[in-house]
This record gives C-alpha cells, structure tokens and sequence, in this order.
C-alpha cells in the first residue's frame, strides 16, 4: 500500500531535476521563486508602459503650452498627469523619459560587466605582474569616493546619454572585475583548460571560449542588479543637475527642479520618484531570484 | 602576523598615490575658476594672471599636481577656493563633525534595528516574518535616497503640522534652529535631535536592508553546521544554541563588515546632505568640485579613501583577530 502511494506519487512529478538542460533547470526554478516572479511582472508592466504608452497617449513630451495657465496643471483628461514647470505633459515626458533611464540603465550596466571581465579574465589568467598592477589599480578605483567623482566628471564631459553611460562605467567595472578573476583563478586550474592548453590554443582563445562562458552566469545576475544600480546613479547624477539636458526627459532630471515646488506640486516627484523605485526593485527581485536559479550558494 | 601587517602597510603607499592622481586627474578636468573672471571688467588683467600662476592654473595638471603634492608633504593643503580667505584645512574641520555625528548615528541606528531583524529571520528561515524582512530589505535597496528624503519631507515638514497648526512637525533641513548656537547644552541637544530624524531615517531606511541580508545569510550559514546541530544534541535551550553558539560565530563576518563601513562616516551623503542642507562633508564636496575648488574637494576625498584603504587592513586583522581558525602568512 504504501509503496504503491509512493510509485504513484513518483508517476505524478512531472520531471526530475536531471530530465532539464542547465538552462531549463534555471528556468524551472526561476520560476518557482516568487520575489523573482514579482520582480518579472513589474518590470514587463514597466516596459509596457514605457514602450507601449506612447503609441496610446500620443502627445509631445516638448510641447510646452504657453501662457501661465498652462504650467502646473492638476491631472485632468487633457493631461492624465498635469503638466510640469514647463507647461509639459507629465504622462508624455514619463514614458520618454522611462526608455532614455532604461536605455541608460542597460547599456551602463552591460558594458560596465564587460570591461569588469576583461580586466577580470586578463588579471585571472596571466597573473603575476599584470594580476599586480590591474588589481591594485581596482584597489584603488574602489577605495575612491565614487559619487562625488562621478559628479565630477559629469559635469566636465557633458550631459548627453553617451557621457552619463561613459561616467557610470568609469565607476562601475571594478567589482565584476574582482569577481571574473577569482572566477578565473579557480577554473584555469581545471583539466580542460590544460586540455586546450595542450592543443595549442590561443591565450586569448582559452580567456574568451573557455573560461568567460564559465562566468557568464554569475554576469548575468550582476548585470542584472547591475541595471537597478545604474538607473540609481543616473537619477542621481541627473538630481544634481549634471544628467541628461533638456530637452531630453529622463526619469531623474524630471526630478531635477522638483524639489522646489515640492510645496505647491508634489505630484512631480511623486511620478518619477516611484517609476525610478519601482524599476530598481524589479531588478533587483528578479535578479536575486536569478542568483539562486543560478547557483543558491552564490555570493554577490 | 607583523610581517603581514609591515607588508601591508608598505602596499597602501602605491595604493594612496593612485587614488591621489586619479582624482587630481579628474578634477584638472573641470574648468579654470580664474577663466570666467576675464569676463568681469573691474578686475584687471595682470590680477588675474596673477591668481593663475598662483594657483598654478598655467601649468598642465601633472606638473599642478607636482606643486600640490609639493605642499601636501609638507602639511600645507592649500587655500580654499570656494570660501576664499579660509585654508581648505579649516573648511573641511568644520564639516567634519556634522557628518561625523549624522553618519554614526545612521550607522548606530540601522545596525540596532537591521541585526536583530535579520537574527529573527534566519532563525525563522522561509517564515511570514522572513518574507517580510526580505521584502522590506529589497525596498530599502532599491530607494532611491533623494526620493525617500523628498517624500519624508513633504510628510512631516509639510502635510503634517504641530498641535498649534503652524510650525511643521519637524523642520525641512538644515541642523539647528537659527538663535539656538549659545543656548544650553540640553536645549541645543533637543533642537539637534529635530534635525536628525528625517536625515537618519532615509539613510537608514535605505542601509538597514543591505545589513539584515548579510546578518540573516551568515546566521544561515552558521545554524547548518555541524557543532549547532551537537549543541541541541546535548540539550542545550535553543535560546543557548542561538545566541551563545550560532550567534557569536554568525558575528565574525558581520564586525568585518562594520569596520569597512567606519570610513563612511566620514565621507558623508552627499545627496541626503544635499537635500536637507546639512553642511556636511558630502555636500560640501560636490560643491567645492563644482566650483574647482579643488584643494577642498581633495582633502575630503584623501580623507576617505585613505581611510577606506586602512580600514581594509583593519578589517582584516579584526577578522584574524576574533577568528583563530584564520592565519595570514
């Protein structure tokens, strides 16, 4: 009898953790977790609003209406979230300025891991001299104060999208860095990399077939929380007036002037306030979810 | 263990002169002051090359940094460029006390609520309690810090009023009532006080979550291991096992940890200072750059930094220290 239940209960699984590809297994427990699950509904609803909104609300997010009436209105159906200081359509200059804080937070994100594993996988793999020198200087990068240089810099180089990307991964690279080259020193002990190694391999054909593939998963969940902490600092950056310039939105200069009408019109810092928190906790449910489908033991 | 300390010591001097030239670099970036003055027609031109050469503005940042770093050995940091007529020394001495006294007590405050917190939801690993400790930690994380200041500003220094409904519940920004610097020592302590609440709730707010993960991940860590499991064997109370086993050795990453966040302390917030117009080091930075005064700036940033390199190594030998499982040769 009770054997019985058990072979039934084993009929009843639908699949093992072996039936699954690496990747599969991933998404199998991806998709158990719930903050992760959370985390991927917020940011779907997030894109949708961001890419799909214009195409419903199609006003200009530039427009400014002339004459004082115009400035500071209260939501109405002409303007489902008033106009700004300016006499712009809020809900227009929200779904711009969302894709411009994305577009930011992806691409920073991304290449910051990027540099972060070359200098990771050159330090890692050749050691000795160059191991010294690329890690005291990542030593050195990460003892810096990295906000007020980052204000430095961007208020020396320029306020267009290309330059807030440059300064957030100029600040950025140091602890993927780190992290690829632990990485690296552990998995060029391994057999296979002595095997092509043997072969006749390419230094630079063992670094980026062999070893980078073996990172790649705990990239991704540091690119991941990555984007959140980039759209963080372009917010930032753009608080203090050094970000993206009008008449560009981002999320973060929509923030820019609002302190000083947070007496008359909070709803402006209310809005990009809460797409900025919203998105970042996205990222960082779902990454977090994606570091323990990855690997529970992970530490990031 | 000396030798390692030697050693170490001896391999924070290249490590300070990087970050000493990285940041000069950057700063030679940001433009001449004296420029703008051409523009003003009362001060005259041989004035003005007069402060360039001064301030060594005529020479390529490498050499500028030569002739800082000349003074810099020598105890002499330079004159302030944003407040002129003080040195940068004083400037930055007057600070440094406010950020000091906001940044430890954030740091005090978030650890007071984030350790237990977090203790709680190991021991209650997968528990109602553990979910919302999680949720509330990824929310503290994920503030932006300008955003909770802005919110908690509008809330109690404008939406809610004292019992007479004029004065706000607690004031906007800045760090003392203006009237108040000679009053005595327990008036001026409760009118600080006032201050200090908005700024160190954001900032704790948005730390106190990063702690209790860390505490919760090494409690975890610590109750799965074998000697727990003996404890319990023997019959200890479980109140025994966690706080006197579990907890004592779940604490050795965590005092690591606090000694890398000391630095901190001194190097401020720049954008909460920023928002609730604390005059602190923070703030003070990002303004002193802005406006190129970089004598001040570079005191700031040398001041953490070499303290973030220190409290590296102290961190380290703390570690060694409280856990004689680990050695270093």
């Amino acid at each position: 009898m009770a054997e019985k239940a058990i072979e039934a209960k084993k009929k009843g699984q639908k699949k093992s953790s072996e039936d699954y590809t690496y990747v599969g297994m991933v998404f199998h427990r991806l998709t158990r977790h719930k903050l992760a699950m959370v985390g991927a509904f917020m940011l779907i609803l997030i894109l949708l609003f961001v890419f799909v909104g214009p195409l419903v609300w199609r006003a200009d997010p530039n427009a400014q209406i002339e004459g004082i009436e115009g400035l500071f209105n209260v939501p109405s159906s002409a303007h489902p979230m008033g106009t700004d200081d300016y006499g712009r359509d809020v809900l227009a200059r929200m779904f711009f300025g969302g894709r411009i804080s994305l577009f930011i937070g992806f691409i920073s994100a991304i290449t910051s891991t990027i540099v972060g594993a070359v200098v990771g996988l050159a330090a890692g793999y050749y050691g000795g001299w160059a191991d010294n020198i690329l890690m005291r200087f990542t030593d050195a990068m990460l003892s810096i104060p990295t906000f007020p240089l980052l204000i430095a810099l961007a208020s020396v180089i320029g306020k267009g999208v290309g330059q807030i990307i440059l300064v957030i991964v100029v600040f950025g690279w140091m602890v993927d860095a780190r992290l690829v080259r632990g990485l690296t020193l552990s998995l060029k002990e391994q057999e296979y990399v002595e095997a092509a190694r043997a072969i006749g391999a390419s230094a630079n054909r063992i670094m980026w077939r062999h070893l980078f593939p073996n990172t790649l998963a705990v990239l991704i969940v540091s690119t991941t929380i990555g984007i959140g902490g980039a759209i963080i600092y372009e917010a930032s950056i753009s608080f203090l007036g050094f970000g993206v310039q009008a008449p560009f939105a981002s999320w973060g200069n929509m923030l820019q002037n609002a302190q000083q009408f947070i007496w008359n019109s909070p709803r402006l810092i209310i809005y990009p306030g809460l797409a900025i928190f919203m998105t970042v906790l996205g990222f960082n449910f779902f990454g977090d979810g994606l570091r323990d489908a990855i690997d529970p033991k992970l530490k990031l | 263990m000396r030798d390692y300390i030697v050693r170490r010591v001896l391999g924070m001097i290249p490590l300070i002169l990087i970050v000493m030239i990285v940041s000069f670099g950057i700063f030679s970036l940001v433009p001449n002051p004296f420029a703008a003055l051409i523009e003003n027609p009362r001060i005259k031109k041989s004035d003005i090359q007069r402060l360039i050469k001064a301030w060594g503005f005529d020479l390529p940042w490498y050499l500028r940094f030569f002739k800082w770093f000349g003074g810099v050995i020598r105890g002499d940091w330079g004159p302030s460029l944003l407040y002129p007529g003080s040195l940068a020394r004083d400037i930055i001495a007057r600070a440094l006390p406010v950020t000091v006294r906001l940044m430890g007590i954030e740091l005090l405050v978030s650890l007071a609520v984030a350790l237990p917190i977090g203790i709680i939801s190991a021991v209650k690993q997968y528990s109602v309690t553990d979910y919302v400790v999680t949720v509330f930690s990824f929310l503290g994380m994920s503030m932006p810090s300008f955003w909770l200041g802005l919110m908690m500003m509008m809330l109690f220094s404008v939406v809610l009023k004292r019992p007479d409904g004029m004065t706000p519940l607690l004031p906007a920004g800045g760090i003392i009532t203006p009237g108040l610097e000679d009053a005595s020592f327990w008036v001026k302590f409760g009118d600080r006080a006032q201050y200090l609440v908005l700024p160190v709730f954001v900032l704790s707010f948005i730390s106190i979550g990063g702690w209790a993960r860390y505490m919760r991940s090494s409690m975890l860590e610590v109750v799965r291991q074998d000697y727990i499991r003996t404890a319990r064997a023997k019959g200890a109370p479980e109140r025994l096992v966690i706080n006197k086993h579990a907890l004592r050795n779940a604490m050795i990453p965590i005092v690591t940890l606090i000694a890398l966040s000391v630095p901190g302390i001194v190097g401020g917030a720049a954008i909460t200072e920023t928002i609730f117009n604390i005059p602190g080091m923070g703030s003070l930075i990002i303004q002193a750059e802005i406006k190129s005064d970089y004598p001040t700036a570079m005191i700031g940033l040398m001041l953490a930094s070499v303290l973030v390199i220190v409290f590296n190594l102290v961190a380290d030998i703390v570690y060694a220290w409280i856990d004689p499982r680990i050695k270093y040769s």
